[in-house]
């Protein structure tokens, strides 16, 4: 059985064409990564050049995160990572304590109407932020939410809720009900059922939703640009203030807070990949 | 320890009608089967006597007490379910220890908690597997941890849903023997479902047969056995199945319609002339007639010929023409035939019901059978249905 050999394959044409064709989506994909890594390694002298020879430097991170890059600024690039991560947190933290319960109910009980209240949720995610930033930043000016953590988290919120909803409501239909029915029989509650049976056995979808939500508000960046000003300014914003207002442009300084701030959820999307994949299908592999 | 009503129970699915105006009532203590095909409303009538589905008609009362407004956690019943329902992240000994550590099903210390998993795992030989997880088990050994999480618990009604279902034939015989002694030793009320008939006789105290989720029928084993009310009963139980037969009433006898069967009317069934019937015959009943064979006017003697002789251990099951159709007939493989072979078989007239004739077997009700069972034979167990018959009862 010569051909059943593992590791053994017929070399085609066909195959490599598609090789070819890989390689060059690969390198088309990469190429922005790497050309942000370069120049973020660039000293402002050669920041224009096109060469690829010149003479790599670290400065340009020390430069961003002191004094001398918030001089050039007017944005303390360190907060505003630290706002980041606060912004983003709140905003998972509260989508968990209301999404959780939320997607348990979605999955659990179907009554008229339950599947367009699903869809509605998902369109928040559909429906473009600047259509509704200028009411928001109206009414945010009104109430005092502008600029501040609560306010973002508040924001925020509408973008990883739907999220959460979606992912973990696939994750307790995967779930068979009879586990908390059995739960029932044992003379639990249907809350001590629903938290001592259905919730230890969702947690890597829980896993998965607030990693998942934490980098869709970290990403986030309409939504901080218009609703805040210094305080409770994100990296996502922060790093676009190195393009300067008017004044010099520093591409170099850009691509390394860039680089800084794309740091936390590559770390975080690598760390939980293997669930991340999970999540990301919404339930459409049953296992 | 309670008694169990329910009361015209429907139960709808959309436009499905899963149960359709069920009505039992159990008695204290007894050991009650539901014997019926998938589909037949089963499993949603154990779980409308927990409370986990709610019932569009009728009513459920434990104990004297409806149900309609008490939720599962306060009713006081236990249940196996077919899916077994281990809580996945707990041990085996977490999972039968979490009934008795909620509360509502009594207060135990740990000690007692111990000592009660220790008595049901030792009667269900899982005891070496209280450490082990559920992913970890053969579904035979889940299926009797799930048994083992009822019966740790002392509780009004057991509820068992195809305990032995995922069990291999072997064990299944020996759990069967098993479980008649454990529901003898907690003497619980106790409603077993399953589609196994064998299951059924040798376990129920009474048994109710479900069709479309209607009860047929409910009586003693015997009762079910030697009086189905309909074809469909009787072609539940036994395998290989009830051999039916047409047939017609002529000139006072029933003749086989195009074959070789016949015998007078008898005296207490009512058969008009002409009449067309269905003769049931088991094939356990009928035998091959041999020089030593037994005889007399009981018995009913037809020829046929041997079609097929399938050997299945002690028994050769012989499908044998006889007229126009094939008679399956259990015979011991000492008294067989050979394939091709002519035969004369034979089967008591008390044990060839005759049912009407009609479209389905559930029209095929049964009107009696070719003799009168005699007294001596016949069961001692009380006739009547609104009685709680039983052994323990």
């Amino acid at each position: 059985m010569a051909e059943l050999m593992p590791g053994r394959k017929r070399v085609t044409s066909g195959a490599i064409a598609a090789d070819i064709l890989l390689v060059m989506w690969f390198v088309f994909s990469l190429f922005p990564i790497l050309w942000m890594v370069l120049l973020a390694l660039k000293s402002s002298a050669e920041q224009t050049s096109t060469y690829f020879a010149f003479t790599p430097t670290l400065e340009n991170f020390g430069t961003v995160v002191s004094q001398r890059g918030q001089d050039l600024t007017s944005v303390d690039f360190t907060s505003a990572i630290l706002n980041s991560i606060l912004n983003c947190a709140g905003a998972v933290i509260v989508s968990l304590v209301v999404g959780i319960p939320a997607a348990y109910a979605a999955g659990r009980w179907k009554y008229r109407g339950s599947e367009d209240l699903m869809f509605q949720m998902l369109s928040f995610r559909f429906a473009p932020e600047l259509m509704v930033i200028v009411p928001l930043f109206v009414i945010y000016n009104q109430v005092g939410l502008f600029d501040t953590t609560f306010g973002q988290i508040w924001v925020l919120q509408l973008v990883s809720m739907p999220l959460v909803v979606w992912i973990l409501r696939s994750y307790f239909q995967d779930l068979s009900p009879e586990l908390e029915q059995a739960a029932l029989l044992d003379g639990y509650t249907r809350k001590r059922a629903f938290v001592m049976v259905a919730l230890p056995l969702v947690r890597p979808g829980i896993a998965a939703a607030a990693l998942l939500a934490f980098i869709f508000a970290w990403n986030n960046y309409v939504f901080p640009l218009i609703l805040t000003d210094s305080a409770a300014t994100p990296v996502t914003v922060a790093v676009t203030k190195f393009l300067g207002g008017g004044g010099q442009a520093y591409y170099n300084l850009t691509a390394a807070a860039a680089l800084i701030g794309a740091l936390p959820p590559l770390i975080l999307a690598l760390t939980i990949q293997r669930y991340l994949v999970r999540g990301l299908s919404f339930g459409a592999v049953k296992a | 320890m309670a008694t169990v009503e329910i009361e015209n129970m429907t139960k709808r699915y959309g436009k499905i009608t899963a149960v359709d105006g069920m009505s039992l009532s159990l008695g204290d203590g007894e050991f009650f089967v539901v014997l019926g095909p998938s589909g037949a409303g089963k499993t949603t009538t154990l779980k409308s006597v927990a409370g986990l589905v709610d019932i569009d008609e009728g009513e459920v009362k434990i104990g004297g007490r409806t149900m309609t407004q008490i939720e599962p956690y306060q009713r006081n019943v236990g249940m196996a379910f077919e899916s077994y329902a281990l809580y996945p992240q707990k041990t085996v000994f977490e999972n039968l220890a979490s009934p008795l550590k909620s509360g509502r099903t009594g207060t135990y210390s740990t000690q007692d908690q111990k000592q009660r998993i220790d008595l049901v795992t030792t009667t269900l030989g899982i005891n070496p597997l209280l450490k082990r997880f559920p992913r970890e088990l053969s579904n035979g050994q889940r299926q009797r941890v799930a048994l083992g999480r009822v019966l740790v618990r002392e509780a009004d009604v057991y509820l068992l849903d195809e305990p032995l279902s995922h069990l291999d034939a072997k064990l299944r015989a020996a759990m069967r023997a098993e479980l008649k002694q454990l529901g003898e030793m907690s003497n619980t009320t106790s409603l077993y479902v399953t589609h196994d008939y064998q299951e059924a006789l040798s376990l129920g105290d009474r048994i109710a047969v479900l069709h479309h989720g209607t009860v047929v029928q409910v009586g003693t084993p015997e009762q079910i056995w030697q009086e189905p009310t309909n074809a469909f009963v009787a072609k539940e139980l036994g395998q290989p199945e009830i051999n039916l037969i047409d047939a017609e009433v002529v000139d006072g006898h029933v003749r086989q319609v195009n074959g070789g069967i016949e015998f007078p009317v008898p005296h207490d069934v009512d058969l008009a002339r002409g009449q067309r019937v269905r003769l049931g015959i088991r094939p356990s009943d009928l035998e091959l007639v041999t020089p030593d064979s037994r005889s007399g006017p009981e018995w009913l003697r037809v020829n046929g010929t041997v079609e097929l002789a399938e050997r299945l251990g002690r028994n050769v099951e012989l499908a044998v023409h006889v007229g126009a159709v094939e008679v399956i007939v259990l015979t011991s493989s000492e008294h067989t035939a050979h394939e091709g072979e002519t035969v004369e078989i034979q089967v008591r007239l008390r044990e060839v019901h005759i049912f009407e004739h009609g479209e389905d077997d559930d029209d095929c009700v049964r009107v009696g059978a070719a003799a009168p069972r005699e007294r001596a034979t016949a069961t001692p167990a009380p006739q009547s249905e609104g009685e709680h018959a039983g052994r323990r009862g």
